[in-house]
């Protein structure tokens, strides 16, 4: 069934959005059927590219809305807010 | 036949046909397609996806740092927005070229625009990226790979692009740009491979097998040299090579004078093809790891420094010195924000900047460290020291490192630490340390040149520092008095004159480029200790 979720994180990782932790997300997000998106600011970026993660620019305590619609959309909020929240490394 | 003068940056001589690395000819951005959209498109997604092989294949062969950036490129390869960009640009009317540049050059100033150096240094990635799938388009893929003996010339190389290639057929390298102190020329240095750089339009003039002479030791370079030059540099060739396997007979035994005495005789590394290089000439240990040229893409997090330190530890059987990172503001790496300054050689650099930015810089790599040190012989030197204070400070941080590892279950145990004395304060001051430190190493170049008051990179006063004068050997026999042992690792300590003053005056540790470990240890066996002290005794000017 689609299904669209949304959640507000605070980003936790101490170097942001930046290339290993940015890697690890986009890898994740990619296991899931859902279209992903993060906003920051008024900006987009397709979850499932790290090009568009990484120009978002992201900081750690930034807040990001993160936006999935799918059918596995459940499943891949509960993996990936924690992941933002989490420090990514 | 042409006579190129350039910039020596390793020695050594080659003969052989050239392999010429052009800088590829811009993409015009207008340019529109020729074709149907569904055809065009299909070419951009065939072009992408042999540039996805072609990663995958350097990629196996790649180690370390340079495996991260491929890694890094093979994952924007295959980016979902990328290829869209791309695709909406097509059906609008572009070429394929034009729309993947204009696609990768969108995100590249992008991310140069962020406020964050090392966001902004992957928008290099970026362009290399779009650089790859150009080239998959044009058909001109550009994989080096060496199939018969070769000397490289191209505009630059960057020490990554070398550190894919074989060494066992990688003759020579000429590049355009470049100095003889650069990454390139020291990463040449370390692997034994002759190098000539600053020959401005060297690719105008080679071309793919034209047959060069490279002078790695005098910076010149021979163009389609007559058989009279052809003869006569093969003849020099083989009595070079003679010579080595003459040396080979010491590459086996332990750096030892005529008497007797153990002088040990490490090297230097900066990568893991020269911990190889350095096993390969029978070092008996690496008196010098500079872990700067791990950084050249910002600095490795805990995890990839302890994969580099524990493959490098476990390369070389034998005790490995790492220098913490030496950076300030000549050496600036993505993600850290250094400011330029009017002097970087006396201003915020080596141990320095460590401490004041444990967290970002110096606490990550004692850590990995310490870690590694639990199962291998790793030692602990830190850069640009001038008083115990400092020393004591990083003690401080060592223990807490090591505090906080126990508590997170790892094994630790204490790890030998000593310090570079490349400043006169802390050569007069040396004995102040004893007990602070295990050993000391000297980094002749920095130390000359603050004594001496000479910026070695300024040509018009480079000539006036004396790496043999009196004011030199008598700070060498100063910090010799401490009763600290030690070493010297800057390139004094394989200058054949040099050797038997170092070794008269007491160092007992000499670390050198991988290539010149035999001919120390023959430099080493031509005297007796004795004669070496009697040697130093005239060398200090004593009357």
């Amino acid at each position: 069934m689609e299904k669209t979720v949304e959640r507000t994180v605070t980003l936790g990782s101490k170097s942001g959005l930046h290339a290993r932790p940015a890697a690890i997300f986009v890898q994740q997000a990619k296991s899931f059927q859902s279209q992903i998106t993060l906003v920051k600011d008024e900006r987009t970026a397709n979850g499932k590219s790290i090009l568009s993660v990484l120009a978002l620019g992201a900081e750690q305590g930034n807040q990001i809305v993160l936006k999935i619609s799918g059918d596995d959309a459940e499943t891949a909020i509960n993996k990936l807010v924690p992941l933002l929240e989490g420090d990514l490394g | 036949m042409t006579v190129l003068r350039g910039i020596a940056a390793a020695p050594g001589l080659a003969v052989g046909p050239a392999l010429t690395l052009r800088p590829a000819p811009p993409v015009d951005l207008a340019e529109q397609r020729a074709v149907a959209e569904s055809v065009e498109t299909g070419r951009l997604v065939q072009a992408i996806v042999q540039a996805m092989a072609l990663l995958e294949r350097l990629q196996k062969a790649a180690q370390g740092q340079l495996a991260d950036i491929l890694a890094a490129q093979r994952e924007m390869l295959d980016d979902p927005e990328l290829k869209q960009g791309a695709i909406e640009l097509i059906a609008s009317g572009s070429s394929a070229e034009a729309a993947i540049a204009r696609v990768a050059a969108r995100y590249a100033d992008q991310l140069a625009s962020l406020p964050d150096a090392y966001l902004a240094a992957r928008s290099e990635d970026i362009r290399e990226v779009g650089r790859r799938i150009v080239a998959e388009l044009r058909g001109t893929s550009t994989a080096i790979v060496l199939t018969q003996p070769t000397i490289l010339v191209a505009q630059d190389l960057a020490p990554a692009e070398l550190a894919g290639l074989d060494p066992a057929l990688l003759q020579a390298i000429v590049t355009e740009t470049g100095s003889a102190t650069g990454h390139l020329a020291i990463v040449a240095q370390g692997l034994d491979i002759p190098a000539v750089v600053g020959i401005t339009d060297a690719l105008s003039q080679v071309d793919t097998s034209t047959t060069l002479i490279v002078d790695g030791e005098n910076g010149i370079v021979t163009i389609n040299p007559d058989s009279e030059r052809r003869d006569e540099a093969e003849k020099r060739l083989r009595e070079v090579q003679r010579e080595r396997r003459h040396l080979e007979i010491y590459r086996d035994r332990p750096g030892l004078t005529a008497d007797g005495t153990w002088v040990e005789v490490f090297a230097n590394i900066g990568s893991l093809a020269e911990a190889r290089k350095a096993v390969e000439m029978g070092a008996e240990g690496v008196g010098l790891f500079r872990t700067e040229f791990i950084a050249a893409q910002g600095l490795p997090s805990e995890e990839a420094q302890y994969a580099i330190y524990t493959e490098i530890a476990a390369t070389l059987c034998s005790p490995l010195i790492v220098r913490t990172f030496d950076i300030g503001g000549d050496k600036p790496v993505p993600g850290l924000d250094i400011p330029a300054e009017a002097n970087p050689f006396l201003g915020w650099r080596g141990i320095r900047l460590g401490l004041d930015q444990p967290e970002k810089v110096f606490l990550p790599q004692i850590r990995a460290l310490l870690r590694a040190a639990a199962t291998h012989d790793i030692r602990i030197m830190l850069p640009m020291v001038t008083t115990p204070q400092e020393v004591e400070a990083a003690r401080a941080l060592i223990n807490q490192a090591s505090l906080a590892l126990a508590r997170e279950g790892y094994e630790t145990r204490p790890v030998r630490l000593g310090i570079m004395v490349e400043t006169p304060a802390a050569a007069l001051t040396l004995d102040l340390f004893t007990g602070l430190i295990d050993f000391a190493s000297i980094g002749t170049n920095d130390l000359v040149q603050y004594t001496y008051a000479v910026d070695r990179t300024n040509a018009r006063v480079r000539a006036r520092a004396q790496p043999l004068g009196v004011a030199t050997l008598r700070l060498v026999q100063q910090i010799c008095l401490s009763g600290i042992p030690i070493a010297v690792c800057g390139q004094m300590a394989s200058d054949p004159s040099a050797i038997p003053l170092l070794v008269g005056l007491g160092v007992r540790e000499l670390s050198v480029s991988p290539a010149r470990v035999p001919a120390v240890k023959q430099a080493l066996a031509a005297l007796t200790l004795e004669e070496m002290r009697a040697r130093a005794q005239i060398a200090l000017g004593s009357s």
